[in-house]
């Protein structure tokens, strides 16, 4: 990361001061295409379940997708809830990659069907990834639901049948996967896939099962190992980098992107600076306003902070702060730290001190909720949300229970 | 891949996006989906002037780059060469 | 499947700004995966 050099012509300072600076547009960014979804994980970090009413239209997407391609963002990455339950995703697909912007889209595989398997394996510029959070059914629909391992792994089956190769299969790192993670390369080898593993946040739904799922911090240490010994052929979206602080840094930028490389536009065109960052505190502006994406990526007030100097306050003073760059905005959001202070997973342990020093009355949550446990409210009203009960998870409860399966 | 011939023609891949910045460039490779930072203006200078002149060497000139330099911007170019940033311009030697 | 210009390998901590004014390689292109910053998906 600090390589330097000798030519005069080439500017002084590290390139990661510059991205922490924030560029003029996104590296890449993460779409929200909808908050409906006919799952319900007990984790999902954009808390989905019920489309919004007020969603872009298809010509708002386009106009999205037109700006997008003038700022020469490379690539979207588009996720929602699951974007494939909207009726035009595949033609926003190809309007997107016609247009010179890249696109991997998440999804929990229900809708690629032997067709679309031919037909995003012959699609340029179109990259997938399938989600799954356990190497067995047992563990993962613990956490997605009932049948959802079968879903997921059948998705895998079709690409691989229809000669996608390299496609990604991502996994949420949690206490009770994280044994796994050989298996999960194993999946992936088997499918012809690349792994991606990330970190999971407190955020949406995240928060209420974080405290019981979040990795020990001896499996947090296992994880750093494995990861460094694997390097490039396991992606992780550089969620770890909070990790570095153990030594060597894991390949990746090794900091928090948000609002200065990357960000979020969710599915009423709201612009946050991340997906695991859905609240109000967060929230730059959104693309309907005149000034358009353009508008709020590069004159939010929000983004401008986060652009300027950062104060690491007492964690600047820690000799591995360079490393872990004070760790992750949102981690420590939605446990309720203050964010010039330890990440709650501070592999020094600064973090639990800190936790254990938190007034819980005091941890934030987010307005933004479309969860189908949510009893019904008008949309755009300002009422906070009755928080939601967190499922009573006993091994045998389906996080199902209690209603039809959508769509 | 450590070295290129300057004295051979190259071009920007097509499948390749090229985006100024004040640090100098990000190149986006759509078909292998690796991204590079191009870390001085004048190494973006370079690249953009490769399908206008008959070399490397030449485009490093009109660039701007010294004598003095050329060893460190043929290595520059030697590694986006290797990720298919840039490519052999037809009709020339590789 | 690497670029040949990966990371090098960071430096002790404590060490970085003495790094920093050092010439340790004359790199003018780096290779990150697209994958590679945090904030996304």
């Amino acid at each position: 990361m600090t390589a330097v050099t000798i030519a005069p012509t080439a500017p002084a300072g590290r390139l990661i001061d510059r991205f922490e600076e924030g560029l003029d547009a996104p590296i890449c960014l993460t779409w929200e295409l909808t908050y409906a979804c006919n799952l319900a994980c007990v984790h999902c970090l954009s808390s989905s379940g019920r489309r919004d009413p007020d969603e872009l239209t298809t010509a708002e997407c386009k106009a999205v997708i037109d700006e997008l391609e003038r700022m020469q963002v490379f690539y979207v990455n588009i996720g929602g809830g699951e974007p494939t339950v909207r009726k035009d995703f595949w033609e926003l697909v190809d309007y997107a990659t016609a247009h010179k912007v890249g696109v991997k889209f998440s999804t929990n595989g229900s809708r690629i069907d032997a067709e679309r398997a031919a037909w995003l394996a012959a699609s340029d510029y179109v990259d997938v990834q399938i989600s799954l959070d356990g190497a067995t059914a047992e563990v993962n629909d613990r956490v997605r639901g009932d049948g959802s391992y079968d879903t997921a792994i059948t998705a895998m089956e079709r690409l691989r049948v229809a000669g996608m190769r390299d496609f990604k299969l991502s996994v949420v790192v949690t206490r009770e996967n994280a044994g796994q993670l050989d298996d999960f390369k194993a999946i992936a080898d088997r499918y012809g896939a690349q792994l991606r593993i990330t970190r999971l946040r407190p955020s949406g739904r995240g928060a209420d099962v974080w405290d019981e799922l979040h990795p020990t911090a001896a499996q947090q240490r296992d994880l750093y190992d494995w990861l460094l010994a694997r390097g490039d052929d396991v992606l992780t979206g550089d969620s770890f980098f909070h990790l570095s602080a153990y030594g060597e840094p894991l390949p990746g930028l090794n900091l928090c992107g948000a609002g200065r490389v990357v960000c979020l536009i969710d599915p009423v065109g709201d612009v946050y600076a991340c997906p695991f960052a859905i609240h109000d505190s967060f929230l730059a502006g959104n693309v309907r306003s005149p000034g358009g994406f353009a508008g709020v990526w590069r004159e939010s007030e929000l983004f401008a902070e986060l652009r300027g100097p950062q104060s690491g306050g007492a964690c600047s003073k820690c000799s591995h702060f360079d490393s872990c760059r004070g760790g992750c905005m949102a981690a420590k959001f939605f446990t309720g730290l203050p964010l010039d202070g330890p990440d709650p997973e501070c592999v020094l342990g600064h973090g639990e001190a800190a936790l254990e020093g938190r007034d819980p009355a005091a941890i934030p949550r987010s307005e933004v909720d479309h969860s189908r446990r949510q009893p019904s409210r008008p949309t755009g009203t300002a009422l906070p949300m009755a928080p939601v009960a967190p499922p009573a998870r006993s091994c045998d409860e389906s996080p199902l229970a209690g209603f039809t399966p959508g769509d | 891949m450590d070295e290129i011939d300057l004295a051979t023609a190259w071009r920007l891949n097509p499948q390749v996006s090229l985006r100024p910045e004040s640090f100098g460039a990000l190149a986006y490779h759509f078909g292998t989906r690796r991204l590079s930072f191009l870390k001085s203006p004048a190494l973006l200078a370079v690249v953009e002037r490769l399908a206008d002149h008959p070399d490397a060497a030449a485009a490093c000139r009109a660039a701007g780059v010294g004598e003095d330099e050329l060893a460190l911007y043929r290595r520059a170019l030697a590694t986006l060469a290797g990720s298919g940033m840039i490519v052999p311009r037809e009709g020339t030697a590789a | 499947m690497s670029s040949p210009n990966t990371e090098p390998t960071a430096p002790p901590a404590g060490d970085q700004p003495a790094a920093d004014a050092l010439v340790e390689q004359e790199l003018l292109v780096e290779d990150v995966s697209i994958d590679g910053m945090c904030g996304v998906y």
